[in-house]
């Protein structure tokens, strides 16, 4: 495997330190449609360095650092309160899993399935992000908490998209991740596991800090109906996108 | 008859789907919908049930696609659907009128209905994938329904303690899935179970054995579903929820751990080490269970407690190879906890109603600790309350099955029946009463019937459950030690039990104060009964210091 590709490569499919550089990016872009333009991209090219330059499967030593970086922003996103940066940490945390599944030699196909399932939940929060900061003027955890009472359908939708992110059944983060751990040796699955027992502690934390406790902060309008049923639309075809995909990868 | 079993999952989802878009036109009659479904799951898991133990089938097993995504019909499963259903329609029945004040009333039967599917989906699941889907589900969805009263701060406290708890318990699941589908190649458990009979000494990870692997991390899951020490401490804690999801968790969803471990019982009957770290576990977690459940001063509290003391009874039973005595064992302490918690509003309201403490013998004799003066000689009393329990219990099971005593697990059941059974003379032959002998009687005789009844009842059920005798016995023997120790572990124990009955007694004898000559002892053991272990503080210290260092290092990173 190319040194220099890999090191290009570990920007766009982050691995700590060059992970530092999304995590700028992604923080200093204020249009919300690119920076869901660059969370949607950026793996992608990731993903294209290693089909186009036909890398041969990382060795452990790459196995090592993406299980580390993936740990690392996990942990880090324990106390992360502003939701941008918690989707970004997110997508830092998730995206090096991928160098992981490109070890079980997957098809083309499946390793852009793969990076999509591990990018649908922050790019999700994202949006969630963008739903918060215009009702409350900030997008942060435990700062008007308890939407759960006055802003039903807002709240239920940060519950979904953060169940997403917590990689649950039947969200494609799941499946994913059960891909990923079938070929994994015993440090690296255990490595994973914990990662996904932080991106639940985080995600709790998210949610408590959101949608319950007690009601603080302006009075805000609900989302309103349609764009919950697109959301929840969405969340369906992610869904069985999921569902489907699991046919040829699990 | 197996395309039927699709509907006992699918039903309640289907129900939460319908409760969630029709809420808003039917609103709070969008519950009877709820019921009237339960109530036809219900029907067919009974009739499902019927139809297996009238046929001649045997087990099936029947995929949806082609892969995962599969249930079965076999006798842990149709027995255990039954129940499941049973309770959570008894539960959502009490919910119509319980909750109807409450806020979010739609979103709650939602929520009950989700959480039905996911612990039917569970004991019926026919694949490794199915399973872990819906193991995962029962967590997150009973965090959900902690924290339905969405605002105090307790309640989301406690909901987030068991759901990282459940978390913690998922994670080995998936673990042990990952080791099974690397060894053996396939997802579904009939083909999985038959591999591993084939091929019982396969190694993973590190030269480990696979069996002995995954009943480790299988256990270890099953600990933190069913409150299993260190793991307990969210169980006590969740009565901030409403009082039908704290029925239906204590009835039900706790019962997890017992269920899991039946499940994979063709892998743990080639893991005798890990059946021993299971009695360890049970054992002790039955102990701290016991011991914190009576120096509680908070009704709800104890009742955790009681519960967690149950599970670890449950667990152990699991670890003296009595898989079956573990269900049956689950089933009636899902029954009797599910009617303590569902009718603890009335005995609250009837007490209000009927202000003042009964006043007769025995409530003299167990609150207030009144004995009355022994009438009969000790010898006589000593000799019946030892000898008597343990005739009965041999009798009995020696009635059911004669080569019982030839299992070391059996005998451990007998040893726990017999303490109990001499606890329960020894505990009332101080009883003020008319007449001594009479009420020693009745209680002897109350004691044969249900030792015999359960006898009987628990030797059917054993044989439904597991009909192959020869599996039994390898349970058994895989849980089995060394007869030497084991012998020597009987007596020892044997002996610690009968010394401390003679110090209880002659410390009533002597009209002797507990306290007296122990006051260092006392006060350590009540700080710690008092702070309960202190388990719960090393997890708060432990979880300050990780947010902690979390927060540093996003500090030196700067967020990126």
């Amino acid at each position: 495997m190319s040194g220099l590709l890999i090191i290009i490569a570990a920007f766009f499919l982050p691995l700590f330190p060059a992970s530092l550089v999304f995590n700028r990016l992604a923080a200093g872009i204020a249009n919300p449609f690119a920076r869901l333009a660059l969370f949607a991209v950026w793996p992608q090219i990731g993903v294209a360095l290693i089909l186009l330059g036909d890398l041969a499967p990382a060795g452990p030593v790459l196995a090592t650092w993406a299980t580390l970086s993936a740990l690392f922003y996990a942990f880090r996103m324990l106390t992360v309160r502003e939701v941008g940066r918690w989707a970004a940490m997110l997508a830092s945390s998730a995206w090096p899993l991928v160098w992981l599944f490109v070890m079980q030699e997957p098809t083309a196909a499946n390793l852009i399935a793969f990076t999509l399932a591990m990018t649908v939940a922050p790019a999700l929060m994202l949006l969630v992000r963008d739903a918060l900061a215009r009702r409350l003027d900030a997008a942060y955890t435990g700062l008007h908490g308890g939407l759960a009472r006055d802003l039903p359908r807002l709240s239920g939708v940060i519950a979904v998209v953060t169940l997403a992110a917590m990689a649950l059944p039947l969200f494609p983060g799941f499946f994913a991740l059960l891909a990923v751990l079938s070929g994994a040796t015993l440090g690296v699955a255990l490595g994973i596991l914990l990662t996904w027992l932080l991106w639940s502690w985080a995600g709790a934390r998210l949610l408590q800090g959101t949608i319950f406790g007690p009601r603080c902060g302006p009075i805000a309008d609900d989302l309103p109906r349609s764009s919950t049923w697109l959301v929840a639309g969405l969340v369906v075809v992610m869904v069985a996108a999921g569902l489907i995909w699991t046919g040829g990868a699990v | 008859m197996i395309e039927l079993q699709w509907l006992i999952p699918l039903l309640p989802f289907l129900a939460a789907l319908l409760v969630h878009l029709l809420g808003g036109r039917m609103g709070k009659r969008v519950a009877r919908l709820s019921v009237g479904i339960n109530l036809l799951v219900v029907i067919i898991a009974a009739f499902q049930l019927t139809a297996y133990i009238a046929g001649d089938t045997g087990p099936q097993w029947m995929d949806l696609a082609g892969g995962w995504g599969s249930l079965q019909l076999d006798p842990l499963s149709a027995i255990m659907a039954l129940v499941v259903s049973g309770i959570s329609l008894v539960v959502h029945i009490y919910s119509v009128r319980y909750m109807i004040e409450e806020p979010g009333y739609g979103r709650f039967f939602m929520l009950l209905d989700v959480m039905t599917g996911s612990i039917l989906l569970m004991v019926m699941a026919g694949d490794l994938i199915t399973l872990l889907i819906a193991w995962h589900l029962i967590g997150v969805v009973l965090y959900f329904l902690l924290a339905h009263n969405t605002e105090p701060p307790t309640a989301q406290r406690y909901a987030f303690w068991t759901f990282i708890t459940y978390r913690l318990g998922d994670l080995p699941l998936v673990l042990a899935a990952v080791i099974l589908f690397q060894a053996y190649g396939v997802l579904d458990f009939p083909t999985l179970f038959e591999r591993i009979a084939e091929m019982p000494d396969v190694r993973t990870f590190m030269d480990l054995p696979v069996t002995g692997t995954v009943a480790f991390l299988i256990a270890l899951s099953a600990f933190a579903k069913s409150a299993q020490f260190p793991l307990h401490t969210w169980l006590p804690y969740t009565m901030e929820g409403p009082t039908p999801v704290s029925a239906l968790m204590h009835a039900g969803i706790v019962n997890a751990g017992g269920i899991i471990i039946n499940r994979f019982a063709p892998v743990f009957v080639h893991s005798g080490e890990i059946l021993h770290l299971l009695f360890v576990v049970g054992l002790v977690t039955a102990l701290i269970g016991s011991v914190l459940m009576l120096t509680q001063n908070d009704i709800k509290k104890s009742l955790g407690y009681s519960t967690m003391g149950q599970m670890g009874f449950m667990i152990m039973e699991t670890g003296a190879g009595a898989f079956a005595l573990a269900i049956f064992h689950l089933i009636a302490h899902g029954l009797f906890k599910g009617t303590m918690f569902l009718g603890a509003g009335n005995v609250i309201g009837s007490a209000r109603k009927h202000d003042g403490v009964p006043n007769d013998p025995l409530y003299d004799f167990l609150v207030e600790r009144k004995s009355a003066p022994a009438r009969l000689p000790w010898l006589i009393i000593g000799a019946v309350t030892l000898i008597v329990p343990l005739a009965i219990l041999v009798m009995a099971h020696a009635w059911v099955a004669e080569d019982f005593f030839q299992k070391q697990g059996a005998i451990v059941l007998l040893f726990f029946g017999w303490i109990t059974g001499v606890q329960v003379l020894f505990a009332t032959h101080r009883l003020d009463t008319e007449n001594p002998i009479r009420m020693m009687a009745l209680i002897i005789l109350s004691f044969a019937l249900i030792v015999v009844g359960y006898s009987f009842v628990g030797h059917s059920f054993e044989t439904f459950l597991y009909p192959d005798a020869a599996f039994r016995d390898a349970l058994y023997t895989a849980a089995g030690i060394d007869a030497v120790t084991f012998d020597m572990l009987v007596i020892l124990l044997a002996l610690i039990v009968v010394l401390g009955w003679m110090g209880a007694y002659l410390t009533n004898v002597r009209r002797q104060r507990v306290d007296e000559g122990h006051g260092n002892t006392r006060l350590t053991l009540y700080s710690l009964f008092s702070r309960e272990f202190y388990v719960a503080d090393v997890y708060d210290r432990m979880t300050v210091s990780l947010l902690d260092l979390s927060k540093r290092l996003n500090v030196w990173f700067k967020w990126s």
